[in-house]
C-alpha cells in the first residue's frame, strides 16, 4: 500500500479516536461541540479536561512509545517477536512502584518516580551486562540479559507483593496496566520524553534499515553502529520507562502494531515507523474506551492488549515459520 | 588509488589472528584471497574496511590512513560474508549504499541516490527486481543485490568476502564476472575466496594466506603448485596448467596402495589416460615417448617418462630402459597408438608385457588404420591381443586395471 493512501487513512482513526475518547460517556458528543464554543457548564468541562483529555493523551502516549520502540527492537535484534519490554523495563517499574508501595510512600508521584527510576536503571543493567566484553554476540547477550534480570526482578515483586498483600492491590492493578485515574502530571512528564524519543527514532529511522541487514553490513555502509546502538537502546530504555512508570504494563502493543503496519508498508523504516506511530495513537485510545464502557467498572487495558497479543502472536509465528 | 598494507598485526583477545601482514593493491588489480576457514582472509578485509584495529602496522589508501568506518565506507565498498535475511525491498538495500553520501543528521535518499541505485542493479543484471522482497530471492540473486549495495557506494576499493560462497557453479562465475567487469573500469577488488580455481581463474593476483600469514604471493601460475597447496589448505591435489591457466583436481585416495602403471603411448593417445590413472592415484609413467609430443608434455607433468630426442627412432638405451619399466610396474597399458619405424619397438615392450600377463590393450581405431609398418607389426599385434586384456575405449582402462590388480 502507498504511504499518501495509508497515513491520511490512519489520520483520520486518530480524529475519530478523539472524538469517541472524548465524547462516549454520561455527558454526549453535544458537550464537546458545547465546549467547543465556550457554552458548556463546568460539570462538563471537568469531566472532558481534567479526566478524559488526560486519559486520551496517556493512551496516546503509550500507543506511540511502545509501538516505535517494539519497531526498534525488532530491527536491533533482528528477531520479528522483540519487544520493548526486552530490556527488563516491565520488570523493573513493578518492582520500583510495588516498592514504593510497600514502603508505603504511595502517593502517585512518587510511584511514578520509583517506577521511572527502577526501570531505567534496569536497562542500565542489562545493557551492562550484555555488552560486557566476554560475549562476542552482544546483542544476543542483551536479549539473553533481559530475560535473566526481568525473572530475577518479577520474582521480587511477587514477594513484595505477598508480604505487603494488603496495600497491594493498587500494584496489581497498576500492573495489568491501565490508563485509569488519569492526571494531568502524569503527561506533562511522559509527554516531552516520548516526543524527544521519537523524535529521534523517526530521525535515524534510515539507520535501522542498516540494522536489518546485521551490524557487519551496517558498519559496511558507513553507520556507527556501536554508537547508534547505544543510543538506540537508551532511547527506548526511556520511552519505555516513562510509559510504564504512567500506565503500568500494557504487553503486546509493541508487537501488533508493527507487524500490523509491516504487512501493509513493508520493512522500511522511513514509511513503517511514521505509519506504526499513526496507528497507534488511535489503536490504543480504541482498546482503553472499549476497557471503560465494556462493564460498568473498568478492565485493565494490559489484560486487553494481552489477550489481543496472545493470538497475534501465534498468527505470526505460523505465518513466518519461524 | 593504491592500498597498502604494512606489517600489520592484529589480536584478538590473547591470540595474534594476524601477522605482519603486507601486501599491495593497485588500480585494476583484483586480488584473491585464498586459504583455508579460519585462516584470516576475513580477518584481514576487516583489518582493511577498519571494523578491527592493527595492534601494530598500518593501513593506508595513496598514502593516507584511513579514518573512521564512515569516511571509508565512501572509498572501501565492503561486502561482509553472511548475507542476511530480511524482508526489506531489493532497491531499499541497495539505496543503503548511499548511505555514506547522505546528510548524517536527516539520512533520506533523494532523486540522485535513486538513480545510482537504480544504475548499480542494472550491472549486477536485477534491474527489473527493484521491487521484490529480498529474502524470496535466490542465494545468487541475493549475493548480486548485495554487491549492488556495493556497486551503489561507488567504492574504488572492493573488499568482497566469499562473494561465491553457498552458490552454484552458474552463479559463481556469474559473481566473478561482474566483479571483473568492475575491476576492468578502473577500480580493484580483494576477493577472499575457498575455490583455487576460480580464483585463478578471475584473480589478477593471488595471496595465500595460513595462521594469518601471508605465504604465498603472485601470479596464479606462479603461486599455485602442488606443493603451496598442500603447505596451505592441507591437500593432495594435483595442478594441472592450460597456457597461462591454471587448475587443480583432487588426487583420489589410491586404490591399491601406491600400484605403478606404465602406458606404452605416443602422438597423444596417452594423455586421457595419463590423467585418469594419476586422479585414480596410481603412479604413472609412459614410454617411449619422443620429447615434445603432447604425450610426453603430459607424462612430465605426472610421473617418470623415458624419452627420445624429438623425431628419432627408438634407441637401444631407450627400449631397455622401456622393457625394464615394464617388468618392475604391476600393469603396463599400450594405448591406442598408431605404429610406425620410429616407435615400433613399442610394440615389442607390449608384447614383452602380455607376456608377463600384465598388459591391457586399448583398441579403440582397427589396427590396419593406425599401422604404418606392414605384417610384421600386424602379426605381433595380433598375438599381444591374444595375452592381453582388450578393452574398447579409453574409459574402460580404470575398470580392466582393478580387474588385473585384483
Amino acid at each position: 500500500m502507498r504511504l499518501t493512501a495509508i497515513i491520511p487513512l490512519l489520520l483520520i482513526f486518530n480524529l475519530l479516536a478523539v472524538v469517541l475518547a472524548l465524547g462516549v460517556g454520561s455527558s454526549g458528543y453535544d458537550q464537546i461541540f458545547r465546549i467547543l464554543t465556550n457554552k458548556a457548564d463546568d460539570t462538563t468541562k471537568t469531566i472532558v479536561f481534567g479526566y478524559r483529555l488526560p486519559r486520551l493523551l496517556l493512551a496516546m502516549i503509550a500507543g506511540a512509545s511502545l509501538s516505535a520502540s517494539g519497531c526498534a527492537m525488532q530491527a536491533l535484534f533482528r528477531n520479528p517477536l522483540a519487544e520493548p519490554y526486552i530490556l527488563g523495563v516491565a520488570s523493573g517499574a513493578s518492582v520500583g512502584a510495588a516498592l514504593s508501595v510497600a514502603l508505603s510512600i504511595g502517593a502517585i508521584h512518587s510511584r511514578l518516580v520509583f517506577a521511572f527510576f527502577s526501570a531505567l536503571f534496569t536497562a542500565y543493567l542489562v545493557y551492562l551486562i550484555g555488552t560486557s566484553s566476554r560475549f562476542r554476540d552482544q546483542t544476543y547477550a542483551i536479549l539473553l540479559a533481559g530475560v535473566a534480570i526481568a525473572s530475577f526482578f518479577s520474582g521480587l515483586t511477587s514477594l513484595l507483593i505477598y508480604f505487603a498483600a494488603q496495600s497491594m492491590h493498587k500494584v496489581v492493578f497498576w500492573l495489568m496496566g491501565s490508563f485509569s485515574n488519569p492526571q494531568w502530571e502524569e503527561v506533562y512528564f511522559a509527554l516531552p520524553i516520548t516526543i524527544a524519543g521519537i523524535a529521534y527514532l523517526l530521525i535515524t529511522s534510515w539507520n535501522l534499515n542498516a540494522l536489518l541487514l546485521g551490524d557487519e553490513h551496517a558498519a559496511a555502509v558507513g553507520i556507527n553502529v556501536e554508537r547508534y546502538r547505544r543510543s538506540l537502546i537508551a532511547v527506548v530504555a526511556l520511552l519505555t520507562s516513562a510509559t510504564v512508570a504512567v500506565s503500568g504494563v500494557i504487553g503486546f502493543v509493541g508487537i501488533i502494531i508493527p507487524h500490523t503496519v509491516r504487512m501493509m508498508v513493508g520493512e522500511e523504516h522511513q514509511r513503517l515507523l511514521p505509519s506504526t506511530i499513526l496507528l497507534s495513537t488511535a489503536f490504543m485510545p480504541a482498546i482503553d474506551i472499549f476497557a471503560r464502557i465494556s462493564t460498568s467498572g473498568e478492565l485493565p487495558v494490559g489484560a486487553i492488549t494481552a489477550m489481543l497479543g496472545g493470538p497475534f502472536f501465534l498468527y505470526l509465528l505460523m505465518r513466518r515459520s519461524i | 588509488m593504491k592500498l597498502k598494507v604494512e606489517d600489520v598485526v592484529v589480536r584478538l583477545g590473547s591470540r595474534d589472528v594476524l601477522k605482519d601482514v603486507t601486501f599491495e593493491v593497485k588500480e585494476g588489480e583484483l586480488v584473491a584471497l585464498l586459504g583455508p576457514n579460519g585462516s584470516g582472509k576475513s580477518t584481514i578485509l576487516r583489518t582493511v574496511f577498519g571494523v578491527l584495529k592493527p595492534m601494530k602496522g598500518v593501513v593506508m589508501l595513496d598514502g593516507k590512513e584511513i579514518g573512521s568506518v564512515e569516511s571509508a565506507a565512501r572509498i572501501l565498498g565492503y561486502l561482509p560474508q553472511d548475507t542476511p535475511i530480511t524482508n526489506l525491498k531489493v532497491l531499499d538495500i541497495v539505496l543503503l549504499g548511499r548511505t555514506p553520501y547522505m546528510s548524517s543528521s536527516l539520512r533520506r535518499p533523494d532523486e540522485s541516490d535513486y538513480r545510482v541505485a537504480r544504475k548499480a542493479l542494472e550491472e549486477v543484471g536485477l534491474e527489473d527486481f527493484a521491487d521484490r522482497v529480498f529474502s524470496e530471492l535466490s542465494g545468487g540473486e541475493r549475493q548480486k543485490v548485495m554487491l549492488a549495495r556495493v556497486f551503489a557506494q561507488q567504492p574504488k576499493i572492493m573488499l568482497l568476502d566469499e562473494p561465491t560462497a553457498h552458490l552454484d557453479i552458474a552463479a559463481q562465475i556469474e559473481i566473478m564476472e561482474i566483479v571483473r567487469q568492475k575491476v576492468e573500469e578502473g577500480k580493484s577488488a580483494i576477493v577472499a575466496i575457498h575455490d583455487i580455481n576460480l580464483a585463478s581463474s578471475f584473480a589478477t593476483h593471488i595471496l595465500m594466506v595460513k595462521d594469518g600469514k601471508i605465504v604465498y604471493a603472485g601470479k596464479a601460475e606462479d603461486v599455485i603448485t602442488e606443493e603451496s597447496i598442500r603447505d596451505v589448505f592441507g591437500a593432495e591435489v594435483s595442478v594441472r596448467r592450460y597456457g597461462r591457466g591454471v587448475y587443480v583436481v583432487p588426487k583420489l585416495k589410491p586404490v591399491g596402495g601406491q600400484k605403478r602403471i606404465h602406458v606404452i603411448c605416443g602422438g597423444g593417445s596417452g594423455q586421457n589416460i595419463l590423467y585418469a590413472l594419476a586422479e585414480a592415484g596410481f603412479r604413472v609413467s609412459a614410454g617411449v615417448v619422443n620429447v615434445l609430443d603432447s604425450d610426453w608434455e603430459v607424462v612430465s607433468e605426472l610421473g617418470e617418462v623415458i624419452d627420445e630426442a624429438p623425431f628419432s627412432q627408438i634407441s637401444d638405451s631407450a627400449h631397455e630402459r622401456n622393457l625394464r619399466m615394464v617388468e618392475e610396474s604391476d600393469a603396463v597399458i599400450l594405448a591406442n597408438l598408431s605404429v610406425g619405424w620410429g616407435n615400433f619397438r613399442n610394440l615389442l615392450a607390449a608384447k614383452h608385457a602380455a607376456e608377463l600377463g600384465k598388459l591391457i590393450v586399448v583398441n579403440g581405431t582397427p589396427f590396419n588404420q593406425r599401422n604404418f609398418v606392414g605384417e610384421s607389426a600386424e602379426r605381433i599385434y595380433e598375438e599381444i591381443l591374444k595375452k592381453a586384456i582388450v578393452v574398447g575405449g579409453e574409459g574402460d582402462v580404470l575398470d580392466a586395471i582393478r580387474k588385473l590388480l585384483g
